[in-house]
């Protein structure tokens, strides 16, 4: 988990190493029914130098994630999840943070309240 | 009549006193509504509303409509409009409009019998058969129902604030007649207490509310064209009408729920001297189910 925090960290710093990660959707708004992001994933991700790497999240079902060749360049998640995951690419050999992107689940506004003031039978 | 002044002015001013600190929730502490959106509402059942005028039924109750819109800082609430100034978590000031009850004894169709159901016209018209002149030295003179001049309904405009506390909510207002009907002023000091057993809901209130001489005066005082005798003798004063309001509902559905209400209103003694009065108070039961849009 330390590891993912500092890799974290590194990756908001947008470290320049000459690699991208992108997802297909980077934002899920949830109903209000039902507060619960069900969607498929698509991590995708270039590399300059060609070298295997390891995906890491906070996402509990795919802690970390390691691709079997240098030649594979994304990855297709399903997932159901009611907070943000954040996603870090790694060197697998030298564990350094290459990229970092996140899915953002919001939710969708609930109406606006306020207090009311009369009763409503107050016509009686 | 004073002695109960003092004891409801001792409940309803207590709870700021002793415990002021805000509570936050909706539904079981105060009601709250969604901003943008009307809330519509239907009554059906039965009940009946006392007239302590002398010679005037009582109105039977038989459906009740409420319907209320709020925005952001105005709303329209069951026929008046406010305005908020100050929406805070312990207090809220609001420029609002009502409209008095007093009007509705004489009227049936006043806005506050909007739905309510009367027997039929015979108010008036059982009232010659009825009411023979009588020998009773206080009963001369008394104009008939029929030989008033129409008391009018008016819309008072005024200032009110809600103090919320964590044993019930306190209102006050204060307000004046806006289209000049009688061009008195009214004012209220009203206890509310909120509370929810599952899906009972109650709601007390405590209400002292005074009038200005120029109200009582209006809709209880005695013109010259209708008695000269009782113009003369009397002389209406302002006024302090104590009340005491039980509403429940018990939610059944999203939509249905079951309604309780029962209001009784001690008048105050300067309106119980009009003689047009018979009676000292004023009291309004309603059972029945609730239709909620």
């Amino acid at each position: 988990m330390l590891s993912l925090v500092s890799a974290l960290a590194a990756a908001e710093e947008e470290l320049d190493l000459g690699a991208i990660l992108t997802l297909s959707t980077e934002f899920c708004i949830t109903s209000a029914d039902e507060n619960v992001c069900q969607l498929t994933l698509v991590l995708e991700w270039e590399n300059e130098f060609i070298r295997p790497i390891c995906i890491l999240s906070d996402y509990k079902e795919m802690a970390k994630w390691c691709a079997e060749s240098a030649e594979t360049h994304s990855l297709t998640l399903s997932i159901s999840t009611t907070d943000d995951i954040h996603f870090v690419m790694i060197d697998k050999e030298t564990h350094q943070t290459l990229a970092g992107v996140k899915l953002k689940v919001t939710p969708a506004a609930e109406p606006k309240v306020r207090r009311r003031y009369r009763n409503p039978w107050s016509l009686f | 009549m004073k002695n109960l002044n003092v004891l409801l002015l001792t409940c309803i001013l207590f709870p700021i006193f002793a415990w002021a600190d805000p509570v936050d929730s909706c539904g079981s502490e105060y009601e709250c509504i969604e901003i943008g959106r009307w809330d519509i509402g239907l009554a059906l059942g039965y009940g009946s509303r006392s007239n302590p005028l002398k010679d005037y039924e009582d109105i039977p109750i038989y459906l009740a409509p409420t319907f209320a819109y709020y925005g952001d800082n105005w709303h329209f609430d069951n026929g008046n409009f406010g305005y908020t100034l100050v929406e805070d978590e312990k207090y809220t000031i609001n420029l609002t409009t009502s409209f008095s009850n007093d009007s509705a004894f004489f009227r049936r169709w006043d806005p506050s019998n909007v739905f309510l159901t009367n027997n039929n016209d015979l108010d008036l018209k059982s009232f010659s058969i009825r009411t023979q002149p009588t020998v009773i030295e206080e009963d001369q003179g008394v104009p008939t129902p029929d030989e008033l001049e129409t008391r009018h309904f008016t819309y008072l405009g005024g200032v009110e604030a809600y103090i919320y506390t964590r044993i019930g909510i306190l209102n006050l207002s204060l307000a004046h007649d806006l289209l000049n009907v009688h061009r008195g002023t009214e004012a209220k000091l009203k206890w509310l207490y909120n509370h929810s057993i599952e899906e009972w809901k109650f709601e007390l209130a405590l209400v002292l509310d005074w009038k200005s001489e120029e109200v009582v005066d209006y809709y209880y005082g005695i013109r010259p064209s209708e008695s000269a005798y009782w113009s003369e003798n009397f002389q209406a004063g302002s006024a302090i009408n104590t009340g005491i309001e039980l509403t429940s509902h018990y939610v059944l559905t999203e939509h249905w729920e079951l309604l309780f209400l029962a209001r009784y209103t001690q008048l105050a003694d300067e309106i119980v001297a009009s003689p047009l009065l018979n009676e000292d108070h004023t009291s309004t039961f309603f059972v029945g189910t609730a239709y909620r849009f």
